[in-house]
C-alpha cells in the first residue's frame, strides 16, 4: 500500500492537479474564519463541521457521506458505480468487520432476507460479534507495535504482553469511546479510580508504551535503551494520534513541520517520569478456560505418572519421565500468575534534558513537559506542571485538529483500502492533502461530538460521541461503501487508484486473514477469543535464527494450532515467516499502513505450506460429505462456501473438467479415495483463487 | 484499450513526473525492471531501471563474520602492541570510553601470538592464519580504518546490515535488490545462507524493513527444501500440480474479465514464477555438475573432525560454509543480485587462540577458493565480494570480573578492518591506518555509512539519491551521512 501512496502522490500532481486545487477550495470554505495564516497548513487548524453539499442525483444518497463523494464526482462528470450484488456485499462486510468469511447460516439468512433493512441488520449483527474486536483490535495492534518479546539479541519473552492485546480486543467489542480508550493507554495508571478495589483494565491499557523494544544483551548500557524506549513512546504517540512523524526532531529541528528539537524533548519529558512496573494480577481468563487448562494439566500429569509407575518402563525411560514430570509440575496452571506491564509516576525522576544530536551521553538544556506550540494549548489540571494524564487529555481535546481526523482516516483506510488522506501516517506538510477534505472534517467533527448534533444542520445528524462502532456503521451504510469494486474501463483510465471513490477498493486480505479464511472454509478454525498466544509449527533451522539459536519455540499442539492468525506468538527477532511473507507488520515500530505485495513466495506458501495443504485436504472431506447427487453439485457448493457466490457456468465447467482429469489420471477412479483426492485438487484451487484471497 | 494498457500508460506519464522528485529512481524500479510483480498493479515488459551512473558491479557476495573479528590478530599488524604486551594503556586513551565488559583500571595490552606474512605483489601483511585469503591479496582492498558507534552486537550488526542501529530497517541487500531488481526470473533477488552459529539478531537482519517485502533476504537452507515450502506437499505429484495450476490460472483469468483488476495478472504471474523456482532451486543446489577439483578447492567435503570451538558451530560447519561459498558463485552465475553468507561467532571474549584458529580454518579456504573461482570464470570483474564484521576487538586483553585469566578481547568499535574485492574495487591496497597500538585511527577513517556509500557507488547508485519515502521521510541506507571512499575504486 505504501507504493500505492507514492503513486497516488505523483498521480495527484501529474494528472489531477486541477481537481486537487478545487478540493482545497472546498476545504477553504469549510475553515473560513480560522486562523490559517499562522500555520499555513490545513492539518494544524481544527476542523469545523461543514454542511453536506447539494448534489443532483439525490436518489443515490443513503447518508451524508454520499453527498460529499457524489458532489466531487458530479463536478468531474464521473458516475458512481452501482451497488455491489448481495453476495459481494455479504462477503465484503464479513471480511471488513470480522475478518471471517460468511458462515453458511449467515449467507442463507442474508441472501433470503428481502425485507427492508436486511443489510443494516447484517451490519449490526457483525458489529456485535466478538470477532469484530479481533478484526479491528489487530489494526490497532499494528499501530501499537505489539509483540510478545522484547526484541534485540536476547529477545526476551514477555509472557503477559497478551493482556494488553486482549484489552484492546475487548475495548473494541464493548465499544469503549475512543477518548477513554486514549486516556487509558497514555495514562491509565494516573486515572482517578472511584472505588476501593482498583480496576486493573486501565493499568493493562497503559501497557501500550511497555511494548517498546529493550536490549538485554550482555554489556549494554541500560540507560541508553531506556532513552531509546522513551523516544519511541514519543514517536509512536505522535504517529498514532497526531499522524505526525516527529522522530527526526530527536536529533534536530523538524525540517518540514514546525516541531523543534526542544518540543520533541518536551514531549519526551512526559515519559521521563514514567517508571516501568510489573503488577502481579490474577489471570483475566474466564473460569471455563481456567477449568479447561487445569483439566488438561491433570490429564497430562496422570499420563506421565502412569507411564512412570508402569512395570514395563525401563530405567532410562523412567529417568527421562522423571525429568518430564518435574518440568510439567513447573508449568502447573496458576490462577494468579500474571504480571501487568504498566507504569507508575516516578517520585524522584531525573530532570528531562535535551539530548544533543540525539545522543543520550550529551545532555543539553533542561526541559519541562509540554506540547508543540503549533497545536492547541495544553491545559494542565494542577499547578505543578503537566503529567501524562494532561497529555492524554490534550490528545482528545476537541480543540485538537489532528486526533479525530487521524482516527477517522484510519477507519476509512480499512474500509476502502485507502485513506481520505492517502499518507495515513503523515498529516503534516509533507503528507498528501485529503482527497475529500470536507468529508474528512465532517466525520472528524461528528466523531468528537458528544451532544446531539442535529441542531447543526437541516437534516438530523448522527452523534458519534467517539464511538468507533457508530463511525463504522455510518460508513458501511453509505452508498459509497456499498458500490461495486469492479474497475470500470472509464475509471481505469481516469482514476486507476480510486481517489475519487467512484467504486469500492479491491485488495488482498492481510496475512492473518488469509490464514483465518483457509481454516474457516476447511472447517478447522478454532474460534476462541483471547488468551495466551500460541506457537505454530516452525522449522528448526528457522527457529534457530533467533537469539543465537538459544530461544525456545515449543510448537503448540491440538486445537491451539487452529486459532486465528492474530494469536500467533510474535517473536520480534524471528517473526513467523509464513506471516511475514504476506506483509504482516513487523512490530518494531508503529505501522499505520501495511504493505500489500504479490510474490512467488506467497504462491509457494499457499500451495505447499503444511497448514494450507491440510486445509485443502480438510475441505476435500467436507466436499465429499456435502449432500448432492454428483460432483458438479458438490463442487458448486464448495465454490459457494469459499466465495459466497455461485460459480458461473464457465467456472463450474472448468472445475468439473479438472475433477474429471484427476479421476482419469487415477488408477482406480471409482474408489472413494480417488474421489476425495480429486476433491482435494478442487479444494486447493479454490483456496488459491485470487478472489478467495481478495476482499472485493 | 484494455485496463492493463491504460494503467501502463498512466504509469509511464507518472514516471515522467515522479522522477523529478526524490525517490523517483527507486520508484521506477518498482514499476519497471522486475516490476512484473510490483504492487499494486504489474506492468509486464516495462523498461528496466537504469542505475544513476555506469555500474561496476552487478552482483554482491556479502561475507558477514558476526561477533567482532580481531583485527590485530588477522589484518592489522602492530609490532608495538607485542612490544608493550602486559602494560597498561595511558589513562588519557581510555578516558570517556565505554566497554562492554572490560575493567579499564586494570586492563593490560595483549599482544598477538600470530605472525604476519607479506602477500602477493602488493606485499600486504596478513596473518599466517589466513593463507588462502592472503594469496588473493592483490585482488583485495583492505580497510584498516573502519569505525562504528555501536558497541553491542545486535545494534552493531544492524548498523552493518541496514545502516541504522534500529531494528526494522531494510538491509543493504534489500536496498540493492529494490534499486536494481533481479537478473533472474527464477530465483529471489536476495538470498541468505548461514553456517555455524546463526545470527544473534535473527532474520530481521535480512529484512526488507519498509521496502516491499519481496526484497527481503530469502533464506536458502542446507538440508531439506532449499526454500521454505518449496516442495509440493506429500501426495501431490508434479502432474497433479500442473493440472491444478492450469485450472487456477484459467479461473483467475475468468475473474479478471469480470472485475477488470490488473492485480489478478500479477497474481497469475506469481504462480508461474513459483513453479519456475521449484525447478530452478534444486538445480542450483545440485553440485553434480561441479568438477572434483572445484569441490576440493572450496573444501566441500572437509569434515572438520578434531576441531572444536566453544562458540557454536560443530565440525559440520567446515562443509556447510564451503558449500555456501560455492552456492554463492552458482547463484551469482544465475543472476541473483545479492548473496549474504553469514558465519558466527567471532565474539572472542575468551579462548581467543583456539576459537580464532577454528574460525580461520572454517572460512579461509572456501573464501580464497571463491575469489579465485570467480576470477577464473571472469565473474570477479562485476561481482563485489565484501567481508565484514560489526566491530573489531580491543588491543587490551579482556579482564572481565569472573574470568580467571585473560584469554580474549572485548568489543572495539573505534578501529577495525573490513575488506572488499572485485566489482570495480582496486585490489592490492590498504585504505587507512591505525595508531601504533591499533587503538584509534591515524589516517583516513571509514565509517559504516561510508562503507555502504561505496558499495552502492560500485552498483552505479548514488547513496544520496537512492531513497524511499516512509513515514514522510526519505530514508537512505546511509541515513544522513556517508562519503564514497574513492581510493577504493579501480
Amino acid at each position: 500500500m505504501r507504493i500505492f501512496r507514492i503513486i497516488n502522490s505523483g498521480l495527484i500532481a501529474a494528472l489531477t492537479a486541477t481537481a486537487a486545487v478545487r478540493a482545497d477550495g472546498v476545504f477553504d470554505v469549510a475553515v473560513r474564519g480560522q486562523a490559517t495564516a499562522a500555520t499555513g497548513h490545513w492539518g494544524f487548524v481544527a476542523p469545523v463541521l461543514p454542511v453536506p453539499p447539494r448534489v443532483k442525483n439525490i436518489r443515490w444518497i443513503r447518508n451524508p457521506i454520499d453527498r460529499f463523494v457524489l458532489e466531487r464526482l458530479e463536478r468531474d462528470g464521473v458516475d458512481p458505480s452501482p451497488e455491489a450484488d448481495r453476495p459481494a456485499l455479504l462477503r465484503r462486510l464479513c471480511l471488513d468487520l470480522t475478518g471471517l468469511p460468511p458462515t453458511p447460516d449467515q449467507a442463507r439468512t442474508f441472501l433470503s432476507d428481502h425485507r427492508d433493512g436486511a443489510y443494516e441488520r447484517l451490519v449490526d449483527e457483525l458489529l456485535a460479534s466478538p470477532h469484530f474486536g479481533e478484526r479491528w483490535g489487530r489494526h490497532w495492534l499494528d499501530l501499537a507495535r505489539y509483540a510478545d518479546t522484547s526484541g534485540y539479541q536476547i529477545d526476551r519473552v514477555r509472557p503477559h504482553a497478551w493482556l494488553y492485546r486482549d484489552w484492546v480486543i475487548d475495548s473494541f467489542n464493548r465499544d469503549e469511546p475512543f477518548d477513554q480508550f486514549t486516556l487509558e493507554q497514555i495514562a491509565g495508571d494516573l486515572l482517578p479510580q472511584e472505588s476501593q478495589t482498583k480496576k486493573l483494565e486501565p493499568l493493562i491499557a497503559a501497557g501500550l508504551h511497555r511494548l517498546t523494544l529493550m536490549n538485554h544483551e550482555d554489556g549494554v548500557d541500560a540507560e541508553e535503551f531506556r532513552c531509546k524506549a522513551r523516544v519511541d513512546r514519543v514517536d509512536t504517540t505522535a504517529t498514532v494520534w497526531l499522524g505526525l512523524t516527529i522522530g527526526c526532531a530527536e536529533c534536530h529541528n523538524h525540517k518540514f513541520d514546525p516541531i523543534s528539537q526542544r518540543e520533541f524533548y518536551q514531549l519526551y519529558a512526559f515519559f521521563n517520569n514514567a517508571d516501568e512496573v510489573d503488577i502481579p494480577a490474577p489471570r483475566p481468563d474466564d473460569p471455563a478456560r481456567q477449568e479447561k487448562e487445569r483439566k488438561q494439566w491433570d490429564e497430562a500429569e496422570a499420563q506421565l505418572r502412569a507411564a512412570f509407575d508402569s512395570q514395563r518402563t525401563n530405567e532410562t525411560r523412567r529417568a527421562e519421565l522423571k525429568k518430564q514430570l518435574a518440568r510439567h509440575r513447573r508449568s502447573q496452571p496458576r490462577p494468579h500468575d500474571t504480571a501487568i506491564m504498566s507504569f507508575r509516576e516516578s517520585t524522584n525522576a531525573p530532570r528531562a534534558r535535551i539530548h544533543v544530536r540525539g545522543d543520550f551521553l550529551r545532555p543539553g538544556d533542561d526541559v519541562l513537559a509540554g506540547t508543540p506550540a503549533i497545536l492547541h494549548p495544553l491545559v494542565p489540571r494542577g499547578t505543578r506542571g503537566a503529567d501524562r494524564l494532561d497529555l492524554a487529555r490534550w490528545l482528545v481535546d476537541p480543540a485538537n485538529p489532528l486526533t479525530a481526523r487521524v482516527a477517522v482516516n484510519q477507519t476509512w483506510l480499512h474500509l476502502f483500502g485507502r485513506g481520505l488522506v492517502s499518507t495515513s501516517n503523515d498529516f503534516g506538510k509533507r503528507g498528501e492533502p485529503p482527497s475529500h477534505p470536507a468529508l474528512l472534517d465532517w466525520l472528524a467533527v461528528l466523531f468528537m461530538t458528544s451532544t446531539n448534533a442535529s441542531s447543526m444542520g437541516p437534516a438530523p445528524l448522527p452523534s458519534l460521541a467517539w464511538s468507533r462502532k457508530s463511525l463504522i456503521r455510518l460508513i458501511v451504510n453509505s452508498a459509497t461503501y456499498r458500490q461495486s469494486s469492479r474497475l470500470r474501463p472509464d475509471l481505469a483510465e481516469t482514476d486507476p487508484f480510486n481517489i475519487l471513490l467512484a467504486r469500492q477498493g479491491r485488495f488482498r486480505v492481510e496475512s492473518e486473514i488469509i490464514r483465518d479464511l483457509q481454516l474457516s472454509c476447511a472447517g478447522l478454525l478454532n474460534e476462541d477469543v483471547g488468551g495466551a498466544p500460541f506457537r505454530p509449527f516452525m522449522p528448526d533451522d528457522i527457529r534457530k535464527l533467533g537469539t543465537a539459536g538459544a530461544f525456545s519455540w515449543d510448537n503448540s499442539t491440538g486445537s491451539d494450532l487452529y486459532r486465528r492468525g492474530l494469536y500467533i506468538f510474535s517473536q520480534r527477532t524471528v517473526p513467523y515467516p509464513t506471516a511475514m511473507t504476506f506483509d504482516q507488520a513487523d512490530s518494531c515500530e508503529s505501522c499505520p499502513q501495511r504493505e500489500r505485495s504479490t510474490t512467488p513466495l506467497q504462491a509457494l506458501t499457499l500451495m505447499n505450506h503444511g497448514l494450507f495443504a491440510e486445509c485443502a485436504r480438510s475441505l476435500a472431506r467436507r466436499i465429499t460429505a456435502f449432500p448432492g447427487r454428483g460432483p458438479r453439485e458438490k463442487i458448486g457448493a464448495a465454490f459457494q462456501l469459499c466465495l459466497s457466490r455461485s460459480p458461473s457456468r464457465g467456472e463450474l465447467n472448468r472445475l468439473g473438467q479438472l475433477f474429471a482429469d484427476e479421476l482419469a489420471a487415477s488408477p482406480a477412479p471409482s474408489c472413494s479415495a480417488a474421489q476425495e483426492k480429486a476433491y482435494a485438487q478442487i479444494a486447493q484451487v479454490l483456496l488459491n483463487l485470487d478472489e478467495f484471497l481478495t476482499r472485493e | 484499450m484494455s485496463p492493463e494498457e491504460i494503467v501502463q500508460l498512466t504509469r509511464r506519464d507518472f514516471l515522467v513526473s515522479a522522477t523529478r522528485g526524490a525517490g523517483g529512481v527507486a520508484l521506477a524500479s518498482l514499476l519497471g525492471a522486475d516490476g512484473l510483480l510490483a504492487s499494486p498493479n504489474p506492468v509486464p515488459g516495462a523498461a528496466p531501471l537504469r542505475p544513476h551512473f555506469q555500474p561496476r558491479a552487478k552482483a554482491c557476495i556479502f561475507l558477514y563474520m558476526e561477533g567482532g573479528v580481531s583485527q590485530v590478530d588477522l589484518f592489522d599488524p602492530k609490532p608495538k602492541l607485542n612490544e608493550l604486551h602486559g602494560q597498561k594503556l595511558p589513562e588519557s586513551m581510555t578516558r570517556n570510553v565505554r566497554f562492554a565488559f572490560l575493567q579499564k583500571d586494570t586492563a593490560v595490552l595483549l599482544g598477538t601470538p600470530h605472525r604476519f606474512r607479506r602477500c602477493g605483489r602488493s606485499g600486504i601483511e596478513i596473518s599466517e592464519m589466513l593463507p588462502n585469503i592472503g594469496s588473493c591479496a592483490d585482488e583485495i582492498a583492505f580497510i584498516r580504518s573502519m569505525h562504528t558507534e555501536a558497541f553491542n552486537h545486535h545494534p552493531g550488526e544492524l548498523l552493518m546490515y541496514t545502516g541504522s542501529q534500529l531494528l526494522g530497517r531494510p538491509s543493504i541487500g534489500s536496498w540493492i535488490a529494490y534499486a536494481l531488481g533481479s537478473e533472474t526470473k527464477n530465483l529471489p533477488d536476495y538470498v541468505v545462507l548461514t553456517a555455524g552459529r546463526v545470527p544473534s539478531g535473527g532474520n530481521t537482519m535480512f529484512g526488507a524493513g519498509f521496502l516491499p517485502s519481496r526484497h527481503a533476504g530469502v533464506l536458502f537452507r542446507n538440508q531439506g527444501e532449499a526454500v521454505l515450502d518449496l516442495n509440493n506437499p506429500p501426495g501431490i505429484t508434479a502432474e497433479m500440480r500442473h493440472r491444478g495450476l492450469d485450472a487456477l490460472a484459467d479461473l483467475n483469468r475468468m475473474r479478471q474479465k469480470v472485475v477488470g483488476d490488473p492485480e489478478i495478472a500479477s497474481r497469475i504471474a506469481s504462480y508461474e514464477l513459483a513453479a519456475r523456482m521449484q525447478v530452478a532451486a534444486p538445480e542450483l543446489m545440485d553440485f553434480s555438475g561441479e568438477s572434483a577439483a572445484t569441490l576440493d578447492a572450496y573444501g566441500v567435503h572437509r569434515d572438520g573432525a578434531g576441531f572444536h570451538t566453544s562458540r557454536g558451530g560443530g565440525p559440520e560447519t567446515f562443509s556447510t560454509f564451503a558449500k555456501n561459498c560455492l552456492l554463492a558463485r552458482r547463484m551469482v552465475e544465475r543472476g541473483v543480485r545479492f548473496v549474504g553468507i553469514h558465519h558466527a561467532s567471532w565474539d572472542h571474549h575468551n579462548e581467543l587462540d583456539n576459537d580464532l584458529a577454528f574460525n580461520c580454518r572454517v572460512t579461509d579456504q572456501p573464501v580464497g577458493a571463491l575469489l579465485k573461482d570467480l576470477k577464473q570464470r571472469g565473474l570477479l570483474d562485476d561481482t563485489l565480494v565484501v567481508w565484514a564484521s560489526e566491530f573489531g576487538r580491543t588491543p587490551l586483553g579482556e579482564n572481565r570480573p569472573g574470568f580467571s585469566k585473560v584469554t580474549g578481547r572485548d568489543h572495539h568499535p573505534f578501529a577495525f578492518t573490513t575488506w572488499m574485492a572485485g566489482g570495480g574495487v582496486r585490489g592490492g591496497q590498504v585504505i587507512g591506518e591505525t595508531d601504533e597500538l591499533g587503538w584509534g585511527i591515524a589516517k583516513d577513517p571509514v565509517h559504516v555509512n561510508d562503507f555502504h556509500a561505496t558499495q552502492l557507488h560500485l552498483f552505479g547508485l548514488d547513496h544520496e539519491r537512492l531513497t524511499y519515502r516512509f513515514q514522510s521521510r526519505d530514508f537512505r541506507l546511509t541515513d544522513v551521512a556517508g562519503k564514497v571512499v574513492t581510493g577504493l575504486l579501480a
